[in-house]
């Protein structure tokens, strides 16, 4: 089972529902946390937690035998990253930050060894063990490059290796292809949202992509005393996504964010708003 | 002049604080707007924008898919898609996923039968320019859902906004940027001539504008940081502390106000709805830092 959490824009509180709802499910399934925000991922600090278990995730890169390359140009044409210029002659050359690793120009190339197997590092991925009783599976892209894309799939596949029942994905924000592909195969998908004229046009867009792909939708609001929640419930009907939560501003939830302690292991009363998350997606989950 | 606004991570107020900077700078300064977050754009709305004089859209994206009539289900494209995209539908036919494609035309390429895979161009977004009633012009991003290639957007964006510099005798391109590191925030940062970061003094702030200033410094820019929120979390100096070591000037902190978010539900710049607040007052004295250091 995969259950989604995203947010359609950054900083609506994503990543602390995520970290809560996963310390209060871990209790009843074996739990993995996949943190795919891999530009910014932040649920480690937030869990108060090192990354373990590092891996390093390559991408092929071409590498040319100008021995063997009959300048015929058909790799810098095929690359639709325009990655690979040619000279007037014909000689290829890489620009390797444009390059995606896609093998493109590898599989049009009709001299055999002419390119090489070449890789980049780009980022990594991370398995680190919680004291809350879950897994957290973190992908991590590296500095200067550009797409998180292969990122999110390395963590995914990093994560098929592993054993669990409950899969719990937290997104980037946006609504571009790569938090599709961290939401592909989600049975759930939960938007955080503030009530805020900002946050309701964001939501909107998550609401259309969870629409899109078919998933049933539902809406935490946080802040919620900062707006107009009326508004929200209204834009959710829209899309047919259920409000299943309201989160006041709070000093306590601001507290336990910056000191890395999910607020669910607390006294605070707001910690029974998180468990109530919780409690359904456990029945949504039992059917 | 062409100065990013980067912060690594949503949330920590980079709009609002880009929204009252370009508030306080317009009127000494000839100015244009971008805002470069092509998946959540909301400058504009920020700045009171409800209409758009014109828009384009933006036709780059590339998508592939296949015709089942002519597919034989051989399984080649999907075992060979570098980001797992194709998928087997219900019926048993081979179906591209159109919002994780990346449209890098490698099934089209390892397909055995011809023709049966077709790399199309499809939408990728709009690009907007309008007039904010505070006199100066922005350009604003919209991606489509499920699209790759914001960043595209991005440098489409920035080069309108220099040739609407180039007619209109304009001098500072103001560029919000999304939060991440990558290709949008690549996208703003490269050919900036100054990245100012905004972080709050929290781990995770700190963790992203650190990583963000490592996308600034390939470019070679020189960076400033402003700290909002700075008084939320009184124990944590490590901001502080990694600006001073790399040597990054702190242009100044912004408390945290009440006033902000009440300004957001308004629309409105808060230097603009409360100019007397605490915040006004700090960001006040960050233009005038900025007019002093940055622009001169
Ligand atoms: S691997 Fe793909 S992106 Fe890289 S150079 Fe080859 S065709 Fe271009
Ligand atoms: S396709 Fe192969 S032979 Fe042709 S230019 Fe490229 S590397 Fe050389
Ligand atoms: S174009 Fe590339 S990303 Fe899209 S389905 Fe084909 S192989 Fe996969
Ligand atoms: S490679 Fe071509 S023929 Fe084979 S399953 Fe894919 S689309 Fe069908």
């Amino acid at each position: 089972m995969q259950i989604a959490i995203s947010g359609g824009k950054g900083g609506t509180g994503k990543s602390t529902v995520a970290i809560n709802v996963a310390v209060e499910l871990a209790k009843r399934f074996k739990l993995i946390l996949a943190d795919l925000d891999v530009e910014a991922p932040n649920d480690h600090l937030l869990l108060g937690v090192e990354l373990q278990n590092e891996e390093e995730v390559n991408q092929f890169m071409p590498k040319f035998d100008y021995s063997k390359c009959i300048k015929c140009r058909k790799c810098a044409e095929v690359c639709e990253e325009h990655a690979i210029i040619t000279l007037k002659d014909g000689t290829p050359f890489l620009m390797p930050t444009l390059c995606s690793g896609c093998r493109a120009c590898e599989i049009v190339c009709p001299v055999p060894g002419a390119i090489q197997e070449g890789s980049r590092l780009i980022g990594h991925t991370y398995v680190t063990p919680t004291p809350y009783g879950f897994t957290l599976v973190t992908g991590k892209l590296r500095e200067g490059e550009e797409r998180s894309m292969p990122l999110v799939v390395a963590a995914k596949k990093r994560l098929k290796n592993l054993d669990y029942e409950l899969l719990i994905v937290d997104t980037a924000a946006g609504t571009g292809n790569t938090v599709s592909k961290a939401i592909e195969g989600s049975q759930l998908l939960i938007a955080v949202t503030e009530p805020t004229p900002l946050g309701i046009h964001d939501t909107e867009l998550i609401l259309q992509l969870g629409k899109l792909m078919g998933i049933e939708t539902w809406v935490v609001i946080n802040r919620a005393d900062l707006g107009d929640v009326n508004e929200v419930y209204e834009r959710a009907e829209r899309y047919n996504a259920k409000v299943i939560a309201e989160i006041p501003y709070s000093e306590n939830i601001v507290k336990t964010y910056v000191s890395g302690t999910p607020i669910v292991t607390t006294d605070y009363p707001e910690a029974e708003i998180f468990r109530g998350i919780a409690e359904r997606i456990y029945e949504f989950l039992r059917g | 002049m062409q100065i990013v606004i980067a912060s690594g991570k949503g949330g920590v107020g980079k709009s609002t604080v880009t929204a009252s900077l370009l508030y306080l700078l317009k009127d000494e300064y000839r100015l244009i707007a971008v805002d470069a977050d092509a998946e959540a754009p909301n400058l504009g709305l920020l700045l009171g924008v409800t209409e758009w004089e014109e828009e384009r859209e933006h036709i780059g994206a590339k998508i592939a898919r296949i015709n089942t009539e002519t597919c034989i289900r051989c399984g080649i494209c999907q075992m060979r898609c570098p980001y797992e995209c194709i998928y087997v539908d219900d019926e048993g036919n081979y179906v591209v996923n159109e919002l994780t494609c990346e449209g890098c035309n490698v099934c089209g390429l390892v397909c055995p039968v011809p023709g049966t895979i077709t790399l199309e161009q499809v939408r990728s977004g709009v690009i907007r320019r309008a007039i904010t009633k505070y006199g100066f012009p922005i350009i604003s991003a919209q991606l489509d859902v499920g699209r790759p290639e914001s960043g595209k957007l991005v440098t489409e964006e920035k080069e309108w906004a220099k040739q609407i510099m180039k007619e209109q005798n304009l001098e500072h391109m103001i560029v919000d940027s999304a939060a991440g590191i990558g290709c949008q925030v690549i996208a703003s940062v490269g050919g900036a001539d100054v990245a100012i970061l905004i972080a709050e003094p929290t781990p995770a702030s700190l963790s992203d504008v650190q990583r963000v200033y490592k996308v600034v410094q390939h470019f070679h820019e020189p960076a400033y940081l402003i700290i909002n929120k700075a008084d939320i979390n009184p124990g944590f100096t490590k901001l502080r502390e990694w600006a001073e070591q790399e040597g990054i000037p702190i242009l100044g902190e912004i408390p945290y106000d009440s006033a902000i978010p009440k300004s957001m539900s308004m629309l409105r710049p808060f230097i603009e709805a409360f100019p007397e607040s605490k915040a006004s007052q700090a960001i006040r004295e960050i233009a005038e830092a900025i007019k002093q250091e940055i622009i001169k």
